[in-house]
């Protein structure tokens, strides 16, 4: 009898630990919380909805490759409508779900969160690409995969002066005019205008009057009668696809003979759809690769595209999905380095993980990341493209940092 | 001590029983093979919340609070109905959907909670679409403001339309470009789908 007793306690003893472990186990299974903030409905949804997609589709890809060290990433994806005080709700709510790090979205709130993050110690990668978020000194949380707006802009007027204005009647005769176009009330239009003016100042330019054309624009005649009027040769325009379409459309029928160099965020896919003819021989810093063009890792985007998100078709995919992409790779090896090092905290995040990457590849036409403690500008060298029929082609690749080292190292950093 | 040591003897058999039981309901391992996709199929749309059609420039001065460009919201609910035609539950993990308004698109609905579909069974779910007035006045020039142009018609024509004639649903409503991703042990399939409504 004592025998049987002793059967019965040991079946127990099996039993009810592997039931409840057996409940359980997914609710132990660790989990990496990221919050995302997005611009699917605001004004800047021409281009945040397929930068939203990017990151939803490289986070699987993240989690279909082993997650963490093999914990998945639980996302938490919200739209912002580009409104601050929205983005500051959201990420209280991100910090009370204990997200270890952050996709922002635009310049405003990102500048705005800035001290809340630093003090937080939160991770935050962002799509602004401002410039002011690059010196560890003010702002060390805040980080991104791609040469920032002032770098891409300063690399843009630089490309147009050696592939266009040097081969000018005019070269070498008098100083070539420059304007910028933009929505003066937008912290990320308004983020690199100290630096291409200061870069223009440096290459010998003419700078003329700003002119104020806004994010949500589709009627620019004034403001290109105005450029027309100073006899601009160069508009660098600062604002997102459909307002830069609005203006180069309205240059091209009221007869401007300037040639346009645009920042990323309106330098996509969609300008030469938009803007047809008038996006002939337009100039920008796309930051990446476009959707689909031929570079390393670009299959793995394109596959993740069609495979959770088969009711978009391919052709309306923008570069803002490859963008995401290199945020959330860069993301994932500093987490992965962080969580080998045994510190997936937000100060881990950084100092254990993405300042120790030192040219580190994510493909993606992305140039290689370098962050230290004292500079996370990742590169100082652009790609600037031009449209030719309809397509996108490299015209130069801008070393800025073998150019005006001093500069570069002493003068350019924080804006 | 006997009566006891029967009892036990008892509930361990029926333990083993139930177990045995369970295990010869489960069914094949899910592989690409015998996944079918469930199908997404939307029931109806609703407006959850209506505040009417108004909107405050920052000209104006509130009572309390700060001026600003404020506009009505709007809370439509969209209610999908999923079904697993498995005879095993699969996991839905991602669900997305854009909103158009006629032809433009105004909002885009993400969702990445996670929801189990029994073997064989339909569930039902709601997902809220929100925006303002402004917000989709910005998000309508910004995606579709040279169409609009075109088309020689005013945002403020627009949405003064779609919010005061949304209780009656008459204009479309669409969902564009959906997708659904269900997972079964670790196999994936991906569901796309497009609806008007009315």
């Amino acid at each position: 009898m004592k025998q049987k007793q002793q059967w019965f306690k040991y079946v127990a003893l099996f039993f009810i630990p592997a039931l409840v472990l057996g409940v359980s186990a997914g609710v132990f299974a660790a989990e990496v919380k990221i919050g995302a903030l997005n611009d699917v409905t605001g004004a800047t949804s021409d281009v945040g909805k397929d930068y939203a997609l990017g990151i939803a589709e490289a986070i699987q890809y993240v989690n279909d490759n082993g997650g963490v060290n093999g914990k998945p990433i639980k996302l938490y994806q919200f739209d912002y409508g580009y409104r601050i005080p929205e983005a500051l709700t959201k990420y209280k709510l991100f910090k009370r779900l204990g997200a270890v790090a952050v996709l922002g979205w635009g310049t405003g709130d990102t500048e705005a969160l800035s001290p809340t993050i630093t003090k937080d110690k939160m991770p935050y990668v962002s799509a602004s690409y401002s410039a002011h978020l690059t010196n560890p000194k003010k702002t060390p949380f805040n980080l991104f995969a791609a040469t920032d707006y002032s770098t891409n802009a300063r690399a843009a007027i630089t490309a147009w002066f050696d592939t266009r204005w040097k081969k000018h009647p005019d070269y070498g005769k008098r100083k070539p005019k420059f304007v910028c176009s933009y929505h003066f009330a937008h912290p990320y239009c308004s983020a690199p205008i100290k630096a291409i003016k200061d870069q223009a100042q440096i290459l010998g330019f003419e700078i003329g009057p700003d002119q104020n054309v806004s994010l949500v624009a589709i009627d620019a005649k004034s403001q290109v009668l105005a450029m027309k009027d100073y006899g601009a040769d160069l508009v660098w325009h600062g604002n997102t696809t459909m307002s830069v379409s609005a203006t180069v459309r309205d240059a091209f029928s009221l007869g401007l003979k300037a040639d346009h160099i645009v920042n990323c965020w309106g330098f996509d896919e969609n300008l030469p759809r938009l803007a047809g003819k008038a996006a002939e021989g337009v100039m920008g810093a796309p930051r990446c690769a476009f959707f689909g063009e031929d570079v390393k890792n670009m299959d793995k985007v394109v596959e993740y595209a069609k495979k959770y998100n088969p009711g978009v078709p391919l052709e309306k995919r923008l570069t803002h999905t490859v963008g995401a992409w290199a945020n959330v790779m860069a993301l994932w090896e500093a987490m992965n380095r962080a969580d080998k090092a045994g510190d997936l905290t937000g100060e881990g995040i950084l100092k254990k993980g993405f300042e120790t990457l030192r040219n580190y590849d994510v493909g993606l036409g992305v140039a290689p990341l370098t962050y230290t403690p004292t500079d996370h500008r990742i590169s100082g060298t652009v790609s600037i493209y031009e449209i030719k029929n309809g397509k996108f082609h490299v015209v130069e690749r801008v070393d800025l940092k073998s150019r005006w080292p001093e500069k570069w190292e002493k003068e350019w950093l924080g804006w | 001590m006997q009566r006891k040591s029967m009892f036990l003897a008892v509930i361990s058999m029926v333990a083993v029983v139930m177990f045995m039981a369970g295990c010869a309901g489960m069914t094949a391992k899910p592989t690409e093979k015998n996944f079918k996709a469930p199908t997404v199929t939307l029931s109806h749309v609703e407006v959850q919340t209506y505040w009417g059609w108004w909107f405050f420039s920052n000209k104006i001065k509130p009572a309390k609070g700060k001026a600003g460009n404020y506009g009505a919201p709007l809370d439509l609910a969209f209610i999908f109905e999923i079904t697993n035609p498995n005879d095993f539950p699969v996991k839905m993990e991602k669900f997305q959907f854009t909103v158009g308004f006629e032809d433009f698109d105004v909002n885009t609905v993400l969702s990445n909670e996670a929801m189990w579909i029994p073997a064989g069974k339909t569930n039902q779910i709601r997902f809220h679409s929100i925006q303002d007035a402004r917000q989709t006045q910005l998000s309508l020039l910004v995606t579709g403001g040279l169409k609009l142009k075109e088309s020689g018609k005013s945002f403020w024509d627009m949405l003064e339309k779609w919010w005061t004639q949304i209780p009656d649903f008459s204009f479309p409503v669409h969902v564009r470009g959906g997708s659904a991703i269900f997972k079964a042990d670790g196999v994936m399939k991906s569901v796309s789908f497009n609806y008007t409504f009315p």
